[in-house]
């Protein structure tokens, strides 16, 4: 049994030690806005945040997460960032299919925690990881430049607690 | 007015479904304000199998065709909000079952592709949603006994006088009343959303991760399944031992099916891990000495020896070059190519008794069902098929692959279970776009003009693909496995499959023109591929034909319209284009400029293209895109779906290749199949030509222009003419 917070929630799985975490999301936990696209980190669709930062849960073992905090698309907060990310989305009508969407919303959410005016260098270096097929990269990069317009709120308020104390302690 | 062809009133007639009961469909996602069920319940008004209006007064429309990122989920809404009244924002749009109500009124098939959808939907859509609107405006002048004329419809209610009513307050009684039928539409100049800028209406749950896709079904007692085929396509078990992989945590069974051998167990990465000690031993196919470098080898070959089937002439085709006194020749080639669809193919099946549910990302539903139930050895009426969003679709999911593999497990293991299909899989198992060779040869008049265009492509057929997936939906599978054959041998060099040579000889006017073709099948997989044959002969035809410019020494823009007077649409689009991308005179500094126009699937479209070359590399900087669709009921998918080709169009022009070694398939992932990323996305902006014209559709006709338009530029900044896809500057 490895113990986690999966989204708040103390949580515990019963995989094997080396289960990529995603598929502790998808399967164990039934939590399935966390895409599976290459299982080898190379298209970001399975992106998730690890105390705050993003990273590529398919090729993330869960021994790795043992004791950390994980946030889901399905938990990450609905205020400040991601509620302005999200509707920078809506307004800007970014997804096509919509099967990378999560992982790119995850990834540009982590993007505009830590750089609240982000360049448009600094959009294309955090968003390199995550592919699109479907090619919403020119709306996504117009979102987030329109989302961190947007951004009234300070950015600890985002931040988890694990992630605060760290800032703070830098 | 009336949009209808009188055989198209029969479509809605056929269409009608009634009953309040009625439950086609599934709601888009768990979100809570959508029906958990679809029955708008008692005191509903069920107009057709389209739309019902429930007695709170909302629209409920049953969306007939597959959302794959194209946008009809949205667009097709924005058909019944207009003739309701109603914003499409406030429709419940619901995801089709399979339904003979569905077909579609060109083809009579339930499936999505051909960029067909806003094409064949928009006048029955329409008069469908104008008749329901008529329903209720006629009930309502019964209830409140006022004169029809008085009525309006404004913001999803009824007007009377001062008083503004639910549509609900009046579904009972106008269920109780004759359908009309064509009802006047709206008028072009009232339209509220036809044309209007509007945002798409399934970003709520794409952005918030609810949206449901194949791979996302669950449900108590499912279980997964990790399929290990043949390396070689179409190769056969011939033994395996399954000791290793049967004694892993978590599998349950292990079970021998046509295409491989499946493990099946609790939790996806248990079976993908047991799948991995799988012993299997192979019946190779003959596919095993196919190898790509040769392959194109033998095309340029078969080029050169054989006469090939004739798909195309005006005047004197070919013997227009007779007496010639230069002929311009050139050859051009594409390498196959996989659609790498974002979310991999994945199935879910459950049998239970005399009865089946599949669920599965699909462009054809139909096609699916009837696939479960011949493979379940059950009745098609007792299957029932979930309707999904596709993570992706671009031909891809038009074929039944995997809902075979998937159906053959849960009914050899006695489970319902979820076949997924690695990243690897789904490379590897795909089926390409074929690869082509292809000789072009011209002759010019003395002052520019096309004279004579002679074309041949060496290469597989795409289609049959389609319709071999089929067959066994509509006749026993060893008699389908037979049909499937003999039909090829029987058109065999009488009919050349359209999709080879499409989009390789109409633009330009020539007085003599000949297409031709030469039929080269390795057994390799193929299918249909974005775009189909244009997305290869768009780039052939448009490389060539700047070729021709520069041999008349004319400027590439105005070559291309003095040669294509036959469709103003065409040079009008070319025309957009070249002016709002600046033609001649760069934006971007010290860039070069390409230019490619092509007509796919009815629409134009026209693009220029700003590209430098430092140190061998390809750099495009911009994109400007200009697009004829006709009317653009929603002109921000217009733009979406022209960036998403551009971008879909330059992976391809810029890094696709898949590769065959010994039958085998060479690249494995995004490492060695790259796709284009957010930093080498270009500025793309596009232009939408104002028209009152019957809409076309807009998914695939965007991705032709972008490969010739890159090349063309790079002509222009280096001098090299790059022949062959994907692009590579010679060193």
């Amino acid at each position: 049994m490895i113990q986690f917070t999966l989204n708040g929630e103390p949580v515990e799985a019963d995989d094997a030690a080396e289960t990529p975490l995603l598929w502790v999301i998808r399967d164990t936990f039934g939590l399935k806005g966390s895409k599976f696209g290459c299982g080898a980190g190379l298209c970001g669709a399975c992106t998730v945040h690890l105390d705050g930062r993003p990273v590529r849960s398919c090729v993330m073992p869960l021994a790795a997460i043992a004791g950390r905090e994980v946030t889901t698309i399905e938990g990450i907060s609905p205020t400040g960032v991601y509620s302005a990310v999200q509707q920078a989305w809506i307004d800007g009508s970014v997804p096509q299919c919509g099967y990378c969407q999560s992982g790119q919303i995850m990834a540009a959410t982590a993007l505009l925690a830590r750089n609240p005016a982000p360049t448009d260098a600094d959009i294309d270096r955090a968003m390199q990881g995550n592919i699109c097929r479907c090619g919403t990269y020119p709306r996504i990069r117009s979102a987030i430049r329109e989302a961190a317009g947007s951004l009234n709120v300070g950015v600890s308020e985002y931040l988890p607690d694990s992630d605060r104390q760290k800032e703070a302690e830098l | 007015m009336s949009l209808l062809q009188p055989s198209r009133r029969d479509f809605l007639k056929a269409a009608g479904v009634v009953g309040g009961g009625l439950v086609l469909s599934v709601p888009l996602s768990a979100r809570a304000d959508l029906p958990p069920n679809i029955s708008p319940g008692e005191g509903s008004y069920s107009h057709d199998a389209f739309i019902q209006i429930a007695n709170d007064g909302r629209v409920h429309f049953y969306m007939p065709r597959s959302e794959m990122g194209q946008g009809v989920y949205s667009s097709l809404a924005t058909l019944i909000a207009e003739e309701l009244s109603t914003p499409p924002e406030d429709i419940s749009v619901h995801l089709a079952q399979v339904h003979e109500a569905y077909a579609g009124p060109e083809n009579g098939l339930q499936s999505t592709g051909g960029s067909a959808s806003m094409r064949t939907f928009y006048a029955p859509l329409r008069q469908t949603a104008a008749n329901a609107r008529e329903a209720i405006a006629l009930a309502a002048a019964e209830k409140l006994q006022v004169p029809r004329e008085s009525l309006t419809l404004a913001g999803g209610r009824v007007v009377s006088g001062g008083q503004s009513y639910s549509f609900g307050d009046f579904a009972a009684l106008a269920n109780t009343r004759p359908i009309p039928e064509m009802a006047p539409l709206t008028p072009a100049g009232s339209f509220q959303f036809i044309g209007k800028e509007r945002s798409r209406i399934d970003a709520g749950p794409k952005v918030d991760g609810t949206a449901l896709f194949g791979i996302d079904v669950d449900f108590p007692g499912l279980k997964r399944a990790v399929l290990k085929r043949c390396p070689v396509a179409g190769g056969r078990v011939k033994s395996f031992d399954a000791t290793a992989a049967g004694a892993m945590p978590g599998v349950l069974k292990v079970v021998q099916i046509d295409s491989g051998v499946a493990v099946v167990a609790e939790r996806y990465w248990q079976a993908r891990q047991a799948a991995d000690q799988l012993e299997v031993s192979w019946e190779m196919p003959e596919l095993v000495g196919l190898s790509t470098d040769k392959h194109l080898d033998e095309l340029r070959q078969q080029l050169t020896e054989e006469k090939g089937d004739r798909s195309h002439k005006d005047g004197e085709g070919a013997d227009g070059l007779d007496g010639a006194s230069e002929i311009h020749t050139a050859e051009y080639s594409a390498p196959f190519l996989a659609h790498a669809t974002m979310e991999p193919m994945n199935c879910a099946v459950k049998i239970e008794g005399d009865r089946a549910e599949v669920w599965t990302g699909t462009q054809i539903p139909q096609v699916i069902r009837g696939l479960v139930a011949v493979h379940a050895g059950l009745d098609e009426e007792n299957v029932e098929a979930h309707p999904v969003f596709l993570g992706g679709g671009f031909g891809r999911r038009l074929y039944g692959d995997v809902v075979v593999d998937a159906t053959q497990i849960a009914r050899e293991s006695g489970l319902p279970v979820q076949l997924v299909w690695s990243r690897e899989d789904d490379m590897r198992n795909d089926l390409y776009r074929p690869a082509s060779v292809v000789r072009l040869e011209a002759r010019l008049d003395d002052d520019g003009k096309l004279n004579t265009l002679n074309v041949k492509r060496a290469g597989a057929n795409a289609y049959p693909s389609v319709v071999d997936g089929a067959l066994p939906t509509i006749m026993p599978m060893g008699l389908a496995r037979w049909v499937g054959r003999r039909v090829y041998d029987v058109f065999e060099h009488l009919v050349v499959d359209p999709t080879s040579t499409e989009g390789l000889y109409e633009d330009y006017d020539a007085p003599n023109k000949e297409a031709r073709h030469v039929t080269v099948d390795t057994g390799l997989p193929v299918g249909l591929w974005r775009s189909v044959g244009h997305s290869f002969n768009g780039f052939f035809k448009e490389g060539f034909i700047d070729e021709l410019a520069h041999h008349a020494g004319q400027d590439p823009v105005e070559f291309r319209l003095r040669n294509s007077r036959n469709d103003e649409r065409f040079a009008a689009v070319l025309r957009l284009a070249a002016d709002k991308g600046n033609w001649g005179s760069p934006r971007v500094s010290g860039a070069s400029q390409g230019v490619a126009v092509h007509t796919s699937f009815y629409t134009r479209v026209a693009q220029v293209a700003e590209v430098t070359v430092e140190e061998g590399q390809i750099k495009v900087h911009r994109i400007t895109c200009a697009v004829d669709c006709g009317l653009a009921v929603s002109p921000d998918i217009v733009r979406a779906q022209m960036e998403g080709s551009i971008v879909y169009g330059l992976t391809a022009a810029l890094y696709g290749s898949i590769d065959v070694e010994e039958g085998q398939v060479r690249q494995s992932n995004f490492h060695d199949y790259p796709m284009l990323r957010m930093a080498e996305t270009p500025d793309i902006e596009v232009f939408i030509v104002d028209s009152d014209e019957k809409p076309t559709g807009v998914g695939e006709p965007g991705l032709p222009p972008t490969a010739p338009a890159v090349a063309n530029a790079v002509f222009a900044a280096t001098g090299q003419r790059l022949r062959s896809l994907p692009l590579q500057l010679a060193t």
